[in-house]
């Protein structure tokens, strides 16, 4: 009866928004003329490349432009990774009585994560490195840092992250994101502001404080991603 | 480096960050820390409440780019109003919980103190940004952040209620994002102000399902009638100075969400008539389901989503009047229900049941406690000498104003009703005989001074409404004057790149 | 070969369009009815991450334009402005991914905590409080 009634609401709401999008034509142009600013896409498509330097519009606008967004994002992240903390907290002597949770992990497994673990650590520095320049930056590198991490605590007992390091990391990251941009407010402009030399575009060392900051963001996410992993996996009772 | 609203933000950001480090130096620092960054906002809203009573609004933009293009944080009256509202009592909260619980651990000890500054801030984040997707993410560090604080407790039933809230809200910022996305697809802008100004050109049947998603997420946070399914649980399952953050800050940035949506976004005359409806549904079932509560701090939540409702209704009225005596509305529900909720989870302290019945006679054992419970109590309901008194008042005069018969009558039944329930709760703690044997708790000096400066406020409101007044009736003039709103946002030519 | 694709686009217009929306209101539709029908409290939090994927997948879609190039201004794409897709709704979609995770590994540990409390994850036999 529950589930007639329920497939009765989800037909309503998919009838509802399926009307709502057939009039937003896929694919149709919405950014209007591009030098004309009529909308904010307009004026990214135009204007980032002289104006930040910045090859790759997205990392612009996320690092840049909305650049409190990714404050906020960094932010969740971290608060996820203190409150999992906090709702999964273990007392001393709980600590004392589990033990990371432990699938058996072929040999194939285990040769195999070796010699692939620091090609994607070197993969995924390489992505947020290069942020400004193409496709990925910091969120996508740090999570592909985190998954070469991920193979690593699932195939090997005896792999351990250093929990103290990760603190310091994560700390120093994120100080150093929120000390860039109070630097702006120092420096009589405005919080986040892109206040150094541009550089020439399509270069590695162009577009100021972005490349900077994406690769701080970067750091952070790695550690963070690779922390949530680490408090999820230990979760197995000693017997 | 003057005061502007940035420092709301990344003052307590630096904190939350460095905490980790410093609990290595020092066990004490990360119970220290949030105190100092929570004071500190105090002395923010005071020197941008006198700047903007002066020029009427304060924008600051974001990394240098003016309006539409970056995002800018914009303080208006109402706003400014509402921020040192919350920063004010954001202080008295850390003040109370200072040392509140035993909490043994320094791991538990240092999540805690970041998780509560963090909630407080992500309100304030909510308030002040003018880009409706950083509102978002800010409503989401709200969001983890409670759920977090809800299941602090092991002892408890935290985690189901922190689970239940999580689903709920993790469906409410599914649908806030997919209005985002569609509001997007028609203006090709996130700022509220450009928003606002290019609304007329979408179509009705868009404008509307974008609303209806806008009300359904936003309304989550609100305690709109029947998202609130999470209210009670959270309520009575967080630790104490986390409830009273709840009623006195979270559910204010909510409303604020939904009043800011409605009243700059949209321009359809319908939704005003929705807020009465829906505020009065909520205002209804909320005041009769929290008569046959038998614990306390579901009854105290209960009767805080009744009154959220009273003031959507009063907001719906949408005359000048109205909104100001909203905004009054919602100052006294600040004060008053953390007063009660500060009072109430002090003599439910050792309580295992939480239930009301275990009240018996405690004021002689705990007589301040008590007393300032009481005149929570006598405030709520809107006794008259009482701060509560005047914005019922208000509301009322503004309905008849309008002559909403309808809406008279039901209010006023509603408060009998919340008069039953209230002096029944005050009437165990003084006149019924002393029949439990659970010790009581003597609370610290902070958390009465705390209680105090609450309590006193109540009388000081009470007895010299025109503190406030003046400033209100400023802060609901300029809420309703959208066209100054875009214009200050858009045309600021101090901040063009 | 862009050409072709053009061709293409216009021809079967109406059919990928449909694929789009269709698969992402479709992948929301799903991820409701695990959160409302599902019992087991793992499968819900899966519900909750399709319905963010089918939303995510619609942000990527609007943005979308016909012949559009990635908004990267590379070498040899200097001066195609004009034609890149929309980079905002890739912009939000990044913070909307990331906020989607956290709050999947808070749903989690929930889930962890309350299976060690209760020592089960269907939903009906976790009832302290009233759902």
């Amino acid at each position: 009866m529950k589930q007639v009634f329920i497939i009765i609401l989800l037909i309503i709401i998919g009838y509802f928004l399926a009307n709502t999008f057939v009039e937003i034509p896929f694919g149709g142009n919405r950014i209007g003329n591009v030098e004309s600013n009529e909308t904010v896409a307009g004026y990214y498509l135009s204007n980032t490349a002289k104006k930040t330097g910045v090859a790759n519009v997205i990392t612009a606008i996320v690092v840049n432009y909305r650049g409190l967004d990714t404050l906020g994002e960094v932010t969740v992240l971290f608060l996820a990774t203190t409150g999992l903390a906090s709702i999964l907290y273990r007392r001393k002597e709980e600590e004392e009585d589990t033990e990371r949770l432990n699938l058996p992990s072929s040999r194939i497994m285990r040769s195999g994560v070796r010699v692939l673990f620091p090609a994607i650590v070197l993969l995924g520095i390489y992505v947020f490195i290069h942020g400004h320049l193409t496709p990925g930056g910091g969120f996508q590198g740090g999570t592909i840092v985190a998954t070469g991490f991920l193979l690593m605590l699932i195939s090997y007992k005896g792999f351990n992250t250093d929990h103290n390091r990760m603190v310091w990391i994560e700390s120093l990251a994120g100080l150093s994101f929120v000390g860039i941009g109070i630097w702006g407010l120092l420096s009589g402009n405005t919080f986040l502001e892109n206040t150094t030399n541009i550089g020439v575009v399509n270069s590695l060392i162009s577009g100021g404080l972005i490349p900077i900051i994406y690769i701080v963001v970067g750091f952070k996410v790695a550690v963070e991603l690779t922390g949530i992993l680490d408090i999820l996996l230990k979760i197995k009772p000693k017997k | 480096m003057v005061i502007s609203p940035i420092h709301y933000i990344f003052v307590p950001l630096v904190a939350a960050f460095a905490i980790p480090l410093l609990s290595k130096l020092n066990k004490e620092l990360p119970r220290i820390i949030p105190g100092i960054v929570l004071f500190y906002n105090i002395i923010i809203s005071f020197v941008l409440m006198q700047e903007v009573n002066e020029v009427g609004y304060i924008s600051e933009v974001i990394a240098g780019w003016r309006a539409p293009i970056g995002i800018n944080l914009i303080i208006t009256p109402f706003s400014g109003f509402l921020v040192s509202l919350i920063s004010v009592l954001g202080f008295l909260i850390w003040l109370y919980g200072f040392r509140f619980k035993k909490v043994i651990d320094d791991g538990e000890l240092r999540s805690y103190n970041i998780l509560q500054m963090m909630m407080i801030t992500g309100a304030i984040g909510i308030i002040i940004t003018g880009d409706i997707f950083n509102l978002f993410v800010f409503l989401e560090i709200v969001a983890i952040t409670a759920v977090s604080l809800t299941s602090f407790y092991r002892g408890r039933d935290g985690a189901e209620a922190g689970f239940k809230y999580l689903l709920i809200g993790g469906f409410a910022s599914a649908m806030i994002l997919l209005a985002i996305l569609i509001l997007y697809t028609q203006v090709g802008t996130l700022n509220m102000a450009e928003i606002a100004e290019r609304m007329h050109t979408v179509p009705t049947g868009i404008k509307s399902t974008i609303l209806i998603l806008f009300i359904v997420g936003f309304g989550i946070e609100a305690e709109l009638f029947p998202l609130n399914g999470w209210a009670p649980d959270a309520y009575s399952q967080a630790p104490g100075p986390t409830s009273t953050a709840f009623a006195g800050i979270v559910v204010k940035a909510g409303v604020y969400g939904l009043i800011r949506i409605i009243f700059t976004l949209f321009d359809i005359e319908g939704a005003y008539d929705f807020l009465i409806i829906a505020g009065l549904i909520t205002m209804i079932i909320a005041e009769a389901a929290a008569l046959k509560q038998t614990n306390l701090k579901r009854m105290l939540a209960y009767s805080s989503i009744g009154q959220m409702g009273l003031a959507l209704i009063a907001f719906g009225i949408g005359t000048k009047e109205a909104v100001f005596a909203a905004m009054f509305l919602l100052l006294n529900h600040a004060i008053i229900k953390s007063l009660l909720f500060m009072t109430g989870s002090i003599l439910m302290y050792n309580s295992k049941e939480k239930t009301i019945s275990s009240l018996h006679g405690i004021a002689k054992r705990l007589p301040f406690i008590s007393i300032l419970f009481a005149i929570g109590a006598f405030a709520i309901v809107g006794l008259p000498p009482f701060s509560g008194f005047w914005s019922k008042l208000y509301i009322l005069s503004a309905a008849a104003d309008k002559e909403m018969i309808f809406l008279i009558v039901t209010i006023l039944a509603v408060s009998v009703i919340e008069i039953i329930y209230y002096f029944r709760v005050v009437s165990k703690l003084y006149f019924a005989e002393g029949t439990t044997n659970v010790e009581v708790y003597k609370p610290k000096i902070n958390a009465k001074i705390s209680m105090l400066i609450l309590g006193i406020a109540i009388f000081v409101i009470g007895f010299y409404p025109d503190l406030v007044t003046g400033y209100l009736h400023n802060a609901a003039d300029i809420l309703l004057d959208k066209a100054s709103y875009i214009q200050y946002v858009l045309n600021t030519d101090s901040t063009i790149q | 070969m862009q050409e072709q694709f053009n061709e293409i686009f216009i021809k079967y217009h109406e059919i990928i369009t449909i694929g789009v929306y269709g698969t992402a209101i479709a992948l929301m539709l799903i991820g409701l009815y695990a959160i409302l029908m599902k019992k087991n409290l793992v499968k819900i939090v899966i519900g909750l991450t399709i319905l963010d994927a089918g939303i995510h997948l619609l942000f990527v879609g609007i943005g979308y334009i016909q012949n559009g190039t990635a908004p990267i201004f590379s070498p040899g794409y200097e001066n195609s402005a004009d034609r890149m897709v929309d980079p905002v709704p890739q912009a939000l979609v990044l913070t909307a991914i990331i906020i989607g995770f956290a709050v999947t590994a808070v749903a989690l540990s929930l889930v962890i905590r309350l299976y060690k409390h209760h020592n089960t994850a269907k939903i009906d036999q976790i009832k302290h409080l009233k759902w």
